[in-house]
This record gives structure tokens, sequence and C-alpha cells, in this order.
């Protein structure tokens, strides 16, 4: 059950990661290698907001097409780009524009022709039946108050065979109402 | 949530990756103002601060032969 609507919880969460800055990279350094941060831009280590290494779990291949849903500044978008190489593609999809800058931005500074950038929702996924090899997502579908339209929807974009890798935060015992209610928990 | 994978046709659903997540990671993340760690450590039970939620990656595969792009 979600204490806030459709609407609310979209507006919360763009104001929320629209504003975020961050110098630090406490939460980088806790996901990755030293070996895969040397390789990124230092505005994508530093907006690492995810909570586990889907690009670690989805056995990325050359040549595949890889959809990262709430691809934020894009570390994991860029990882999966390197993974899959020229041959293959990232499609970073974010429904903050101010994110997609940043992660356009990351991309850029690398040299990374591979990635392609989308504003769009995961509950609406812009792309065409079939048309992706591996999707990965860090930390987004728990913003979702339609999880099971967004799976629905990964599973459309999804080819035959295709993989899914998602980190994702889960409650094993109910939480307070008053952390529920708050949307500093929402957006986080 | 692995429930919803299955539901909606995804197989070989499986969680890889399983580890605590508690106000000490939290606080790692810009997203979290001080007033609001302060507040979760007043409203949530000190033996939960370690473990608030865990932090999971699930893969799985929708059914079918691999095709290629």
């Amino acid at each position: 059950m979600s204490y806030f609507s459709e609407a609310e919880a979209r507006s919360i969460i763009r104001d929320t990661y629209g504003q975020v800055h961050s110098d630090g990279v406490a939460v980088a350094e806790a996901l990755y290698s030293t070996e895969e941060l040397d390789r990124l831009p230092r505005g994508a280590v530093t907006l690492a907001l995810g909570v586990g290494h889907p690009v670690r779990h989805a056995a990325l291949e050359p040549g595949e097409t890889v959809l990262d849903l709430g691809c934020g500044a894009g570390i994991d978008t860029l990882l999966a780009a390197q993974a899959v190489g020229p041959q293959g593609k990232a499609i970073g999809l974010d429904m903050t524009p101010a994110m997609l800058e940043r992660a356009r931005e990351h991309g850029a500074q690398i040299g990374l022709g591979n990635v392609e950038l989308r504003e769009g929702l995961m509950e609406e996924l812009p792309l065409p039946d079939a048309s992706v090899d591996v999707i990965i997502s860090n930390g987004v579908l728990n913003l979702s108050t339609r999880k099971s339209r967004a799976l629905a929807e990964m599973a459309r974009v999804l080819r035959p065979g295709g993989r899914v890798s998602i980190a994702d935060l889960v409650i094993t015992e109910a939480l307070p109402e008053e952390i529920l209610k708050s949307p500093a928990a929402l957006a986080g | 949530m692995l429930k919803k994978f299955h539901n909606v046709g995804f197989e070989a659903v499986e969680v890889v990756a399983r580890r605590p997540f508690g106000l000490g990671e939290l606080a790692r993340y810009p997203l979290f103002s001080k007033e609001f760690l302060d507040f979760l450590r007043g409203v949530v039970p000190e033996p939960r601060h370690g473990e608030l939620v865990y932090s999971i990656v699930v893969t799985a595969r929708k059914p079918g032969e691999r095709t290629t792009a």
C-alpha cells in the first residue's frame, strides 16, 4: 500500500532527484570496484544512488542491447555500455530531465558512442516490443506505485530469452507508519 | 516482490545478492538529510537500526529461445 498517489510520488521523486548534489563517493565505493570507478567520470561516481550492482549479475555480452531503468546520472548505464562494447548499446531511461542531462554529460566525458538516453516512465516504456536483450535497474522499482505494471513493461520490451538484473530494497518486517508516510522515505 | 516477477511471466527468478541495509548505509546517501536520519533513529527500534531493509539483486529470464538483435 502506498500513502501517495502516482502523481504525488512522481512529483516528490522528480524534485528530490532533480536537486540532489553530492561530492562524496561513499555510495559508489560501497558498491563498485576501484577498477570500475577508475574508468568512469567523477560526476557519475559521486551521483551513484543505487543500492546494489545489477551489472555484475547481468552477464552482459558484447553486442547486446541493455536498458537501464531509472538510470540517474548514468553509472550503471556507462558500465553496461562498456561491457557490451561498440557493437552493443546501453539505453538509459529516466523520468527526471536533470538526471538525464547529467548522464548525457558523463557519457560524453568518456567518449562512449553507444549510449542512448531517453526520458520516460518505467510503467510506459518508450520502446518497441522485444527490442532489448537485458534490463538492469538499481534502486528504482521500489519508487513505482505500479510495480506489476513496470514488470509487465519489462517483459514486453525484452526479447524472448532476455534477462533482467534488478537491484532494489525490500522490507522483511513492517516499518512504522510514520516512515511510510514520509516523502523523504518515498524518494529514497 | 519475487511473486510479481512470476506473475508477469518471468522464469528462473532468483535472488542472487542480499545484504542488510541499515541507518549506517542510508547515511551515505545525499538523498537523506540529517533531520530525516534523526527522525528514523527516533521511530525505528534500536535493534533494527542495522537492518532497516534489505538490498537484494533479482535476476530472471523471459521465456523463449534467445534471438539476436
